[in-house]
């Protein structure tokens, strides 16, 4: 690490007017699709040292711009101009783009799960012993000299299928760090990480700022883009909304920027009228498989119809693992008893769970969510067919109208019924996982991060449903990794900490710092 | 279905210029493949192969696969053909008996796959194995005729059998009424609630084809000696298996967890189920297509049957199956079995030696998958 490394000098690193050219640059970028443009008029530079965010909806022509940047859409391909040191570029191949210094860290995790963490960050420049052997020891001194250089705490043996998803992010960064970049790009790079893993990650891009690389940062939250960038460049349909230091502008008018007209509450209001206790979980205590080690320990948790009850805590809490567990997809039940209503849930039986009421949207819409290759009404009443029967058939019309009520009143924006789900945005492609969810009537409904990944504006559309179910007299309950969205959608919040409640809190009582010591296990059993 | 015509007409129209250029080439070569006789015999090869393909569509679809179908065709019927001849079982029962033990069997894989979790690949790699043996074992590696001393019963009938002339232009008719009624039918109700569906021309142009299509068949197929049983065979199990792919849960069911397992999974989808259920119905596809198969060659001998899983999965191919599952169609595989069945018909009049036939068939397979992935099929 450079010496000097100190925030005096970081909060510097920008400097306006300096005669340096930019170390990247985008003049006037245009890209078209067909007849539609996705990029019609963007510009933005950084300087090297500097942490230059892009925010944006989705749709707004993020991923398009990280395509021209990294080489997927050849030169020529668009207009405008990407510059290098001032001096244009024109990249052929992703092989170009980091020739020129440009890594990029994508949104979609592109990692070997059957290979060790080294092998992963070395894939390409395996070192070798004198009979063109893979030299081993080499290979793990690599990998630790590089992982201790980005400051991430992993065992370079580890097998990436065995490590969480933050741990893996981790991984991808450090693999992009390894071909020392001079312009370092991150996607959505804490999409999917815990509070004290985005702490991780914007400290290590701190020291790669401090070490005089450029950072481009796409991300949805405001907090960490306020807490790390130097500049910021809004986009919005395809065209850039201009760039402003982060220390003249806010989070409010960034948001309003963003969706064109301005947020006033992010969280809506909603009077809580809890009925009788429709969710009961006593002493349970689960394993991934029968004699492994238990993931969650003598927990405790009741929802009431009409309440959302929260639930927060770090990666690895368990938090997943009890929704899964609950839908009857997750684990063994070495204690415990959880009912619904009258009737009392065995373990590892979906059906039964879907049949008492209970419906699941899972965090990982992609992999457990959703059949890319369909189409929007096929995703949509795929849990749901039983009811949509005349005779052996599925009844066309039925499956239709059923759809279309769906997509309108969950305002799904999808050219047609039939239109490949792969083709929506993720915003939508969520709205369809919750709205297969919905159509299952259910009368507990379990989220999982269900707003990670989309828009705000998707964000907003989300919320306002989730009150809506409450106020049916349905039980919601939510598992996320945002702090503020906890306290501002939870009439209740169970932190769990390594598997065990770590507090319960009410909306009053409910503050962010203690939220945090619970997750931390700091709060002991606190209600 | 929406996902059809969704795709690009790229492949579509790739698949039908090869179709012309293979029946154009033989014609030029053998004129007499166009002959009413020959157009006959190839009709009801095309009924084998396609059966035997629109079974194995319905394992492609969650995602498996059988390769002991060859095989299985050869035991069913060798084991009905044992019953008849040498047992003197009624050719009905004997069928019923064959088929009924194709589907357990059949079945049993599937619990390996589904329930067991061992690859479809190696179940089946074992059954085509384990299938062979028996096949040789039940005919003592003999020629077992199908009916006593030159008559003939429900078995030879399968492939012998033709419709009467009358009775041939009275299916088309009925057929042709039939589709104009549902098509305009599903149609208007779908207008009238307010969806989108094909414009009056287009429908009328579909409908048109088809009907001209049906019609011809059977004019060609009067020239000789009537619309054969094995061609109705087919038409009813194709629109079986079209309206349970395409039309009921079960349908649903195949195409999502052969598009995504996990999300299947999640959303409630019996899955295991599913699959034992596709295998159960491959069971029956290949006792009937061993029958057919077996009557089409008079007796059962060793060689029936022998790799006609492989054409299966060829015609699948051709017909924008994908070998991941969760994408395919109907139509696609009938596709794909007509330029399977006219390469080999076509192939068998040239009097091409069994050597090239193999690498014909080989090239065709190979080059059939590369072409679906060259043209965006295989995302």
């Amino acid at each position: 690490m450079s010496a000097g490394a100190d925030a005096a000098t970081t909060a510097t690193a920008v400097h306006a007017g300096s005669p340096r050219p930019p170390v990247l640059a985008a003049r006037h970028l245009v890209k078209r699709f067909g007849g539609i443009a996705a990029l019609s008029d963007v510009s933005f530079e950084v300087q090297p040292g500097e942490v230059h965010a892009i925010c944006g909806e989705n749709g707004a022509g993020k991923s398009t711009l990280l395509k021209l940047l990294s080489g997927v859409h050849a030169a020529g391909s668009y207009e405008g101009d990407i510059l290098i040191d001032g001096r244009p570029a024109a990249f052929r191949s992703t092989r170009d783009a980091e020739r020129a210094g440009i890594a990029i860290v994508h949104q979609e995790l592109a990692l070997f799960d059957e290979m060790s963490v080294a092998e992963n960050l070395l894939l390409a420049q395996l070192p070798r012993d004198r009979l063109r052997r893979i030299d081993w020891d080499a290979v793990y001194e690599r990998a630790r000299a590089l992982l201790a250089e980005a400051g991430i705490a992993l065992d370079p043996a580890a097998r990436v299928g065995d490590l969480g998803v933050g741990q893996r992010q981790l991984v991808e960064i450090a693999r992009a760090l390894a071909r020392q970049p001079r312009v370092l790009v991150l996607d959505e790079p804490t999409a999917a990480l815990a509070r004290h893993e985005i702490d991780a990650l914007l400290a290590l891009v701190r020291r790669q700022k401090a070490a005089g690389v450029a950072c481009v940062y796409v991300s949805h939250k405001l907090d960490e883009v306020f807490a790390i960038a130097d500049r910021i460049t809004v986009l919005r349909d395809g065209v850039a909304q201009g760039t402003e230091p982060a220390t003249s502008t806010d989070a409010p008018r960034v948001i309003a920027r963003m969706v064109g007209r301005p947020i006033d509450d992010l969280y809506p209001k909603r009077a809580a009228r809890t009925g009788p206790t429709l969710l009961r979980v006593r002493g349970l205590r689960i394993a991934r498989s029968a004699g492994g080690p238990a993931l969650l320990h003598d927990l405790d948790l009741e929802v009431a119809a009409g309440e959302v009850l929260g639930i927060g805590g770090l990666m690895g809490a368990g938090r997943s693992e009890l929704l899964l567990h609950l839908a009857g997809h997750f684990g063994t039940r070495l204690a415990g008893e959880v009912t619904l209503g009258a009737a009392t849930l065995p373990a590892g039986d979906a059906r039964a769970a879907m049949r008492a009421g209970i419906a699941l949207v899972t965090e990982d819409r992609k992999r457990l969510g959703l059949v890319l290759d369909q189409g929007v009404a096929f995703n949509l009443t795929l849990a749901s067919l039983g009811r949509l029967r005349r005779g052996p058939l599925v009844d066309e019309i039925a499956e239709l109208e059923t759809a279309r009520r769906s997509v309108d009143s969950l305002r799904i924006k999808t050219a047609s019924l039939e239109t490949r789900v792969g083709a929506l945005s993720g915003g939508n492609q969520q709205k369809v996982v919750l709205g297969k969810a919905l159509l299952t009537e259910p009368r507990v409904l379990l989220l999982d991060e269900p707003t990670r990944g989309i828009d705000v504006g998707a964000k907003l559309e989300v919320y306002e449903l989730m009150n809506r179910l409450a106020a049916e007299g349905r039980a919601v309950v939510m598992v996320s990794s945002e702090l503020p969205e906890l306290l501002g959608m939870s009439d209740r919040i169970l932190m769990l900490h390594e598997g065990r409640a770590g507090g319960l809190f009410t909306r009053v009582e409910a503050a962010p710092e203690r939220l945090l010591a619970a997750a931390l296990g700091q709060l002991g059993r606190a209600a | 279905m929406g996902a059809a015509a969704a795709r690009l007409p790229a492949r579509e129209l790739s698949m039908g210029l090869a179709l012309l250029c293979i029946w154009a080439f033989f014609a030029w070569r053998e004129p007499v493949f166009l002959s009413e006789r020959n157009l006959s015999l190839l009709s009801i090869e095309l009924a084998i192969t396609a059966i035997l393909a629109l079974g194995m569509f319905v394992v492609l679809l969650p995602g498996q696969i059988d390769l002991s179908a060859g095989s299985g065709v050869g035991l069913a019927g060798a084991v009905a053909a044992v019953l008849v001849h040498l047992h003197g079982v009624p050719a009905p029962l004997a069928l019923l008996i064959a088929g009924a033990g194709a589907v357990l069997a059949w079945a049993g894989m599937g619990v390996l796959v589904a329930v067991e979790r061992v690859p479809a690949f190696i179940i089946t790699l074992g059954g085509l194995l384990v299938f062979r043996g028996l096949h040789w074992l039940v005919i003592d590696s003999q020629t077992v005729p199908i009916v006593e001393g030159g008559g003939s019963n429900l078995y030879s009938l399968l492939t012998t059998g033709y419709l009467p002339s009358v009775a041939g232009w009275a299916l088309t008719a009925a057929v042709a009424v039939a589709l104009v009624v549902t098509t305009l039918r599903r149609r208007a109700r779908r207008l009238r609630h307010g969806f989108p569906a094909d414009d009056s021309e287009l429908s009328f142009l579909k409908l048109f084809v088809a009907i001209q299509g049906l019609a011809l068949v059977t004019l060609v197929a009067n020239g000789f000696r009537g619309i054969p049983l094995a061609l109705v065979i087919l038409g009813a199990v194709a629109l079986l298996v079209q309206q349970l792919t395409a039309h009921t849960p079960f349908g649903r069911y195949l195409y999502a967890t052969g598009g995504n397992e996990e999300a299947a999974v999640v959303s409630g989808v019996p899955v295991r189920a599913t699959v034992i259920g596709a295998y159960a119905l491959m069971g029956g596809v290949v006792a009937l297509t061993g029958f057919m198969q077996t009557a089409y060659s008079g007796a059962s001998t060793t060689t029936v049957g022998s790799l006609m899983e492989l054409d299966a999965v060829a015609a699948c191919v051709i017909g924008g199956t994908s070998l991941r599952g969760g994408r395919g169609t109907v139509l696609g595989v009938l596709f794909g079995a007509l330029i399977m069945a006219s390469l080999i018909n076509g192939m068998t009049l040239m009097a091409v030696s069994p050597e090239a036939k193999y690498i014909a068939r080989g090239l065709v397979l190979g080059l059939a998958v590369w072409l679906d992935l060259r043209l965006g099929g295989g995302r």
